[in-house]
């Protein structure tokens, strides 16, 4: 039975990383914003079962995992709520008019 | 050869998917290419014999995160919202961050002996009824694995192949049967999660009363004209 | 009240509840006067000025303090059996005070004589009296506990005590209702104070100050009964002060003059150097005996033993070491006191220190030498005033300490004592020859009588002193009363000058006055031993002055100068009365204006007349002496002769076979002549005019400059003190001036200097770092501001690239 190997996994999950945070930096609609998230941290759950496949982290990498996705589950929620209330505000989803931060 | 050809596939429609999200500029279209990555992300799971977590993935994300994001989808991009355009400049400059990023990762990817750092790491037999058995082979296989990347559990990845849910379960009690607990010396705490648990069960319901506070019907303030021009 | 414990010697069944009941009327009477102060005080809350029910609360609170003192006096005759009195038929008549009884012993000459014979045949066949402590005593409360000392308030209740008590109230209850009718102007809104000349010419005027008179009045009385019962000599300091207090603001009550402003002052001042003295007495006292307390104190089973009994013992001597230089202490039971197994003893000297300590606080309050100026300046003062504080009672607070400190005076103390008031009576005799103030006269004279008392105490004749300080406040007070009337009656003409001839507008004030003069001046019918208080009094001082001349020949100077200082007594009052009442008006303005005064002034008179009369009678076989000398500590039955530095032989002076009993009546006769002459000179000067007294006053104008100037003391006083100190005083002025201010000034203007660079250093460097450090901290954050666009995606993008620097710089700069 053929292996493909703790580092192709990692791969994968660094490519769906990198992807996410391209999504994020570069998406102007909020929902867009929120995928990236969710590509993020799917890529850091990816990493956390093929280490608990690959090394003896064992059964403590998919807890952590579960965890996350709970986690994400909650903050998409979340963020969406935020989304709606922001739309609600702005009458529109385009991140770049919620600058009221700015200095 | 099926495992190798099978990673393969999901990790090209894993990472396509991840890529098309990033492309696309229709948010629903965005939205499907979503549920492709994560759909395979999910077979990933599987395949590294993570059977509940996968199933769990495609519960929550496909089932459910990406259908509630479809929901804001609509909820928010009514018309001319559907689609707002990244300026090209932008994506360039992007797209040159996120392949200098993925360089980065990817090198220390590969600058890092995995095996040496998992040899530091507690042991873990992966089950109680056979715990010196895997010790000895988790032993033979350090010194295996030393030098390669290629990992041999055989009576390890067997015995746990499809049997994750009730360890699991097992592990939110705050019970670890896989675990040997005369091995953890000084801290040898029990190490299960039945307080991680039950935080997270109280965040996720403070998290769902506070997305529906947010999210309540409010009366809109500057916009029932221009709306219903829309 | 705590009640304390009950320390006494009475050996023939003497309840031991008699000092208890002594001590409750004694104190109703002590403490009556201070709620009638309190009311007094607060009289304007409850009633208006021109109400004279102050006056009458006054009056009601030292009149049942007589009765409660004569009650006490009565009480303690009949459980002593008149033991003092030593005469049986004596038994059912109280004191002398009693008006009645006195008037009625007056006149039986040959009942007196019988009285003598019994007296001396008892003396002759009774063992010498034991000297027993026959005094109560007791505390009221404890203030304070120092290690050794206590600090309380103590009563101590002889029979010295009780005739004070008496005395006191009864001339208080007197002076108090003359006063309601001398100070009768004051009952007005707009009292116009004649004397007292504003800058627009007119006068000062002021609300009536009433009730506020008899205010200081029950203050007064509360004070100087507070002296005469208090059991410590802490309890005596306290009310000291409290008379000085009272007496000061008496005379200050026109406060608005500036003579009398300044008197108060003076006497303030001049009775704090006295004090000072008392104060270090007390100290010595203090350290040497551990104990403030006269009486013995039983205390459980044990008897703490008093000042008294530790100086004297039991057997009135003192216990002198062999070489002289120290006296041991006695302890209650009749040894030496002992501490830690050695016998506790206090140096000759410090004993002697103490007791001149003690004296200065006696010189202080009765005006004696060098101390005496105060008191004519006293008279600036209400004569009501004068007469109960300044003459009576206040001053003569000075020779009861004396007299009660008696058993601590050494030989020494007492040789100095005598000369203080033998140059003191000389003194204030003489200057009260030139002084036509009639209230300065008998202020002198006030003087000149204390100085006896003093000289009686120095020369050993204690009894003779407390008799003539109670005769002499009978007599004293009334006749401050009588000047009082005449000063009232003429409108507060003062001038003995301007009067003359006012005897038949002033019946009543004139002869009282009349029997004052005589009872001062001491005459009696020749041939017999028949006169007034003054004469029996008077004539037991000279006695005892002359016993002690005779054992010791090097001081017959105090025999000879109260001698002839009778002499000149008797001129001088003579001379007063002669200007005021008799001959020719000299001023017919105020002989026309003058009036005899109403009932209320006058009765006072009369009753003070009587017992200026007849208090004395008995002389030394009397009641009143007899009183007075039961309670005395140290009896001298026989010859005492000091072993210290003075050697003086003390006179005994009790029994048949005493030194003073051999020359009483050579001495009566010597001052009876002695005032009989002076009289005599009177008459001749004032009434006859065989003489001008303006010539002699031409032909001796040194002396009468002198005199008129009493004595230069002032000057003295100016030139000694007021003068040094302001030579000094001027000299420190100008080192303040041409010193300490320029150093000063150039300190502070260094100051100013170094203030101002270090404001500019602050302001250049200090403020300027800090606002650099201000500004640059702006300038980045304005800057900085720009970076925060508040753009989601930036902030993302900036993450990553962060991200990559970070891990790149990490991959180039560490090895692998």
């Amino acid at each position: 039975m053929g292996d493909v190997g703790l580092n192709a996994y990692l791969m994968v999950g660094a490519v769906l990383f990198v992807c996410g945070v391209v999504c994020m930096a570069t998406k102007r609609n909020g929902i867009g914003v929120l995928m990236g998230v969710e590509l993020v941290l799917n890529g850091a759950n990816v990493n956390f079962v093929a280490f608990s496949r690959y090394t003896s982290l064992g059964l403590d990498g998919q807890t952590i995992a579960l965890f996350v996705i709970v986690l994400a589950a909650a903050e998409a929620a979340v963020a969406l709520a935020i989304a709606l209330n922001f739309y609600n505000n702005h009458l529109t989803i385009d991140v770049d008019r919620g600058n009221e931060l700015q200095g | 050869m099926i495992e190798q050809l099978l990673f393969y596939t999901f990790a090209i429609l894993t990472c396509g998917g991840a890529v098309a999200v990033v492309a696309t500029q229709n948010v629903v279209r965005m939205a499907f290419w979503l549920v492709v990555s994560l759909g395979s992300v999910a077979a990933l799971f599987f395949l590294l014999h993570a059977d509940f977590l996968g199933a769990a993935q495609l519960l929550i994300y496909v089932g459910g995160t990406v259908v509630l994001l479809v929901f804001g989808v609509m909820l928010t991009a009514s018309g001319p919202y559907t689609t707002i355009k990244t300026a090209p400049a932008e994506g360039i400059i992007g797209a040159a961050v996120g392949l200098m990023l993925l360089m980065v990762l990817v090198s220390s990817i590969g600058s890092v002996d995995w095996g040496a750092i998992s040899g530091r790491l507690p042991s873990s037999p992966q089950s109680p009824f056979t715990a010196d058995s895997i010790r000895e082979a988790h032993a033979d296989e350090a010194i295996v694995n030393s030098g390669s990347t290629k990992v041999k559990t055989d009576l390890a990845a067997i015995q746990q192949q499809g049997r994750t849910v009730r360890q699991l379960g097992l592990s939110f009690l705050g019970l670890r049967p896989d675990r040997n607990l005369k091995e953890g010396g000084a801290n040898g705490l029990a190490p299960g999660y039945f307080l991680p648990f039950e935080i997270v069960s109280v965040h996720l319901l403070v998290v769902l009363i506070g997305a529906a506070y947010l999210a309540r019907a409010k009366r809109r303030a500057v916009s029932e004209d221009r709306v219903s021009l829309d | 009240m705590a009640n304390g414990s009950l320390t006494h010697t009475f050996s023939d069944g003497i309840m031991p509840e008699t000092g208890d009941i002594l001590m409750f009327l004694l104190t109703v009477a002590w403490l009556l006067p201070l709620a009638g102060f309190v009311v007094e005080v607060y009289w304007l809350c409850f009633s208006h000025r021109l109400n004279k029910g102050a006056a009458y609360v006054a009056v009601a609170c030292i009149g049942i303090g007589f009765l409660c003192s004569l009650t006490a006096l009565l009480y303690w005759g009949n459980a002593t059996k008149w033991a003092a009195l030593s005469e049986p038929e004596h038994h059912a008549h109280s004191a002398s005070h009693d008006a009645g009884h006195a008037e009625a012993g007056h006149g039986e000459a040959g009942h007196e004589h019988e009285a003598h014979a019994v007296d001396a045949d008892e003396h002759s066949h009774s063992p010498p009296p034991a000297p027993a402590k026959k005094y109560f005593s007791g505390t009221y409360y404890e203030l304070a506990r120092f290690s050794g000392l206590r600090v309380s308030l103590d009563w101590y209740i002889d029979s010295l005590t009780l005739v004070m008590f008496t005395m006191v109230t009864f001339i208080a209850t007197c002076i108090h209702i003359f006063a309601i009718g001398y100070m009768h102007d004051e009952l007005t809104e707009e009292y116009e104070d004649h004397e007292v000349h504003l800058h627009n010419g007119g006068h000062f005027s002021r609300p009536g100050r009433f009730h506020r008179f008899f205010a200081y009045l029950s203050l007064f009385s509360f004070s100087m009964l507070g002296i005469v019962l208090s059991g410590n000599i802490f309890q005596v300091f306290i009310f000291w002060e409290l008379v000085g207090l009272s007496s000061y603001l008496l005379i200050g009550f026109y406060i608005e003059r500036k003579s009398a402003s300044t008197a108060a002052n003076k006497a303030f001042i001049m009775n704090r150097v006295g004090d000072f003295g008392f104060l270090i007495g007390m100290m010595i006292l203090w350290t040497s005996f551990g104990t403030f307390q006269f009486g013995d104190r039983t205390e459980g089973d044990h008897t703490q033993a008093g000042l008294f009994t530790m100086v004297r013992g039991q057997d009135g001597k003192l216990d002198v070491s062999e070489d002289g230089k120290e006296v041991y202490l006695q302890d209650a039971y009749g040894h030496r006191a002992e501490r830690n197994g050695k016998p506790l003893s206090i140096s000759y000297m410090l004993l002697v220190a103490a007791g001149l300590g003690v004296f200065a606080g006696s010189i202080g309050k009765s005006a004696q030498f060098p101390l005496q100026t105060w008191l004519p300046d006293a008279m600036e003062g209400p004569t009501p005033v004068s007469a109960l504080v300044h003459s009576a009672t206040m001053v003569a607070a000075g020779v009861y300490l004396a007299a009660r400190f008696y058993p601590v005076f050494t030989p020494e103390v007492l040789l100095g004592i005598a000369y203080i008031g033998c140059i003191t009576l000389f003194i204030a005799a003489t200057i009260a020859l030139v002084v036509t103030d009639i209230k300065r006269v008998l202020a002198y004279s006030t003087i000149s009588q204390l100085g006896y008392m003093m000289l009686a105490i120095g020369v050993a004749g204690w009894g003779a002193a407390l008799f003539h300080l109670v005769t002499h406040a009978f007599f004293k007070s009334l006749m401050f009363l009588c000047s009082g009337s005449v000063i009232a009656g003429c409108h507060h003409v003062q001038d003995m000058s301007r009067m003359g001839g006012l005897r038949h507008k002033m019946k009543i004030t004139a002869y009282t006055m009349l029997v004052g003069v005589i009872a001062i001046a001491g005459l009696a019918i020749p041939g017999t031993s028949i006169g007034l208080s003054g004469f029996y009094s008077k004539d037991a001082i000279v006695a005892s002055a002359l016993a002690y001349s005779e054992l010791n020949p090097g001081h017959i100077l105090l025999f000879i100068a109260p001698l002839v200082t009778a002499g000149i007594t008797s001129f001088y009052m003579f001379r007063l009365w002669f200007l005021t009442f008799a001959g020719t008006p000299r001023d017919a303005h105020v002989y026309e204006h003058c009036h005899e005064n109403p009932s209320v002034m006058t009765t006072p008179l009369l009753v003070l007349a009587v017992l200026a009369a007849g208090c004395a009678w008995g002389g030394e076989g009397g009641p009143l002496y007899r009183l007075i000398a039961d309670s005395e500590l140290v009896p001298a039955t026989a010859r005492v002769a000091s072993t210290g530095a003075a050697k003086v032989i003390l006179p005994s002076h009790q029994g048949h076979e005493s030194d003073v009993h051999h020359v009483h009546s050579t001495a009566g006769m010597l001052a009876l002549i002695s005032a009989i002459i002076g009289m005599t000179l009177a008459y001749l000067l004032y009434v006859k005019k065989t003489i001008d007294p303006n010539q002699i006053r031409q032909q001796f104008s040194g002396v009468y400059d002198f005199l008129v100037d009493k004595w230069r003391f002032d000057s003295l006083y100016d030139a000694m003190f007021v003068a040094p100190v302001h030579i000094v005083s001027a000299w420190c002025v100008s080192f303040d001036k041409g010193v300490l201010d320029p150093i000063l000034h150039s300190a502070a203007s260094l100051t100013v200097l170094t203030s101002k660079w270090d404001r500019a250093f602050d302001e250049t460097f200090v403020d300027g770092l800090v606002n650099l450090v201000g500004t640059v901290t702006y300038n980045v954050g304005n800057s900085l501001k720009v970076i925060q666009t508040g753009r989601l995606r930036q902030y993302v993008m900036w993450i990553a690239v962060g991200v990559i620097v970070l891990f790149g710089a990490l991959f180039t700069t560490i090895p692998k």
